[in-house]
């Protein structure tokens, strides 16, 4: 059972506040405590801020997710950017966080539960879960 | 020890003044600025006067240097060098193949 | 999950304990839980909150504005438990990889061994050590059907893993070659095809090549670049270099290399090493060659072995016993 609870539009820089505040208010929602709401605001600024700096446009979706009795949040962002060439490059580490980008897709893989990417030339997506504890 | 370059840049030559010591932690940034001066320039020259200790890492860096100006027909030289730098350019008989000189030409200041 | 309910337990009791004490046991106790954290990977972030959710029992009414401010700490410090994290992953590779390289290292000893030819009429000595795990000298040994000895010492420019890797192939390449095709100027000519061919810009091999005639004790020689060797004659007890020219292999195709020879007379030394041996730095200073040879000859009296492994010793000290560049040098001692 899940379903759409709000999505962000990512074009400009701001636009990545914007996704923090959105995540960060489901999530609340959703009852993930403090640490949880940082890291998951966190994960988001990774993801919006790959859309700003590598693609023209992109979505952020949040959605509710169950697996009973657990709740949970599912991330997903989406572009139709040029694509990952090298995945697994990416998901290294020490693969962004060398250039002083930040903490990367291995980043956000640690700050959630679960984590997928599909890339190819038409875009890119990337889904990730977070349980409530 | 460090490595200290300076280059003397006009329109087709290109003179690098190095002081200090060529070895594994020095010769990578000796490498990259000249090898992009061999590309660009019709007449490389590379003043060792002050250049006191040099490992076989530096001989590679000149190594390439050669080749790249084989390859692209631009000239490469180097000029004033210390006995003991010498000695490695004649022990791997490179003095037969590098344009080595002892005097400098051309105006430098 | 349950550990870290049972630490913040403990952090709860310690940090009220101390608000009330200020006592230095509790801080040491307070030192323990970092160094347990760290131990169960829990990051800094983690921390942060246990320490806030620890003083909203302790401090019920800290206020708004405290418990904003440790939101605040929170979101800050997350990056730092992301970079803390990666940098956990990065050591356990670091780990892997150096004990990957240990292996390497072994497999290159096994697969570059040379066995000391035994001879009647010359003693052989050989010492050969790298300086980091992986060897960039190279020696070998050949003896032919009629029981003359070709010996090969070579210096790879570069170091550390690329290095072995092309001291493997050069191996194999002089392996390839029959024994009765050993004389010093065809191999190194076809060794410099070789390496040209294979090896990667910005590396370049050096190497002597002696081939030892056991019949009439003429000793033929040929130097890719390779740093001058020596005889020490016994009769007079000084030291000739033996060197002839030749490029670097690898560096050009048009080259040949020039044969030499010298002959040997009872009870004469020939030295055969690397630039580990001349280049050996100490307090900023080089080993001046003189002073090389001055040492070899201290050991000169005893056997090929003893020379070696004496000169050895003795640098091995001059440096602190820290090799700044692979050593190996070779002796052949003509017995008779």
């Amino acid at each position: 059972m899940k379903g759409t609870l709000s999505s962000v539009v990512i074009k400009q820089e701001w636009d990545i506040v914007g996704a923090r505040q959105a995540g960060r208010q489901v999530s609340q929602d959703l009852g993930f405590g403090s640490v949880d709401q940082a890291r998951i605001a966190t994960a988001i600024s990774e993801l919006a801020r790959n859309i700003y700096l590598y693609t023209e446009e992109g979505e952020i979706t949040f959605e509710e997710v169950r697996d009973i009795p657990k709740v949970g949040l599912k991330i997903i962002a989406q572009d139709q950017g040029p694509g990952i060439k090298d995945l697994s490059a990416v998901m290294r580490d020490g693969y962004s966080t060398s250039g002083g980008l930040g903490a990367g897709l291995p980043g956000v893989k640690r700050l959630m539960d679960h984590f997928d990417l599909e890339s190819d030339e038409n875009g890119t997506k990337v889904t990730a879960i977070k349980w409530a504890r | 020890m460090n490595l200290h370059i300076d280059d003397h840049l006009e329109q087709d030559v290109g003179v690098l003044k190095l002081s200090g010591e060529i070895d594994a932690y020095t010769a990578p940034q000796l490498k990259e600025k000249l090898l992009s001066l061999v590309e660009e320039k019709q007449k490389v020259e590379v003043d060792l006067l002050k250049v006191s200790y040099m490992d076989s890492t530096g001989l590679g860096v000149f190594i390439s240097a050669l080749k790249l100006s084989k390859e692209k027909g631009h000239e490469f030289k180097l000029v004033n060098l210390q006995e003991n730098v010498y000695r490695l350019f004649n022990i791997t008989g490179l003095n037969e193949v590098i344009n080595i000189e002892n005097t400098v030409e051309g105006e430098i200041t | 999950m349950s550990s870290i309910e049972s630490d913040m337990q403990n952090y709860k009791e310690l940090l009220s304990q101390y608000l009330q004490t200020r006592d230095e046991a509790i801080l040491y106790q307070a030192e323990q839980f970092s160094k347990q954290s760290i131990q169960q990977n829990i990051s800094p972030d983690e921390i942060v909150n246990v320490h806030y959710e620890a003083l909203e029992e302790v401090m019920p009414n800290m206020g708004e504005r405290v418990r904003d401010s440790f939101q605040f700490l929170i979101e800050t410090m997350i990056a730092y438990g992301l970079a803390y994290q990666e940098h956990q992953v990065l050591r356990e590779k670091q780990i892997e990889l150096r004990s990957e390289i240990g292996v390497a290292a072994n497999m290159q000893e096994t697969l570059l061994k040379t066995t000391v030819p035994s001879d009647e009429k010359v003693d052989i000595g050989v010492k050969s050590v790298p300086a980091k795990e992986m060897n960039g000298d190279y020696h070998h040994f050949i003896k032919d059907e009629d029981g003359n000895i070709g010996i090969a010492i070579a210096d790879v420019i570069g170091k550390g893993v690329p290095a072995a890797f092309c001291m493997s192939m050069i191996k194999f390449a002089m392996e390839s070659f029959s024994e009765n095709e050993i004389n010093p100027q065809r191999v190194l000519d076809s060794l410099n095809r070789v390496v040209g061919r294979n090896v990667e810009e910005g590396m370049f091999v050096t190497m002597f090549y002696g081939f030892y005639d056991t019949t009439d004790h003429q000793f033929y020689y040929s130097s890719a670049g390779h740093e001058p060797c020596y005889i020490l004659r016994y009769d007079t007890g000084e030291f000739e270099e033996i060197d002839a020219k030749g490029l670097l292999l690898g560096v050009s195709g048009e080259v040949s290399y020039e044969e030499r020879q010298v002959d040997v007379r009872s009870g004469d030394l020939i030295i055969l090493l690397t630039d580990g041996v001349t280049e050996c730095r100490v307090d900023g200073r080089f080993i001046e060659q003189e002073e090389v040879l001055d040492i070899i000859n201290q050991f000169a009296h005893l056997d090929a072995q003893g020379i070696v492994e004496g000169v050895f010793k003795y640098f091995e000290r001059l440096q602190d016993f820290q090799l700044r560049d692979d050593f190996t040098l070779l002796v052949i001692k003509r017995k008779d």
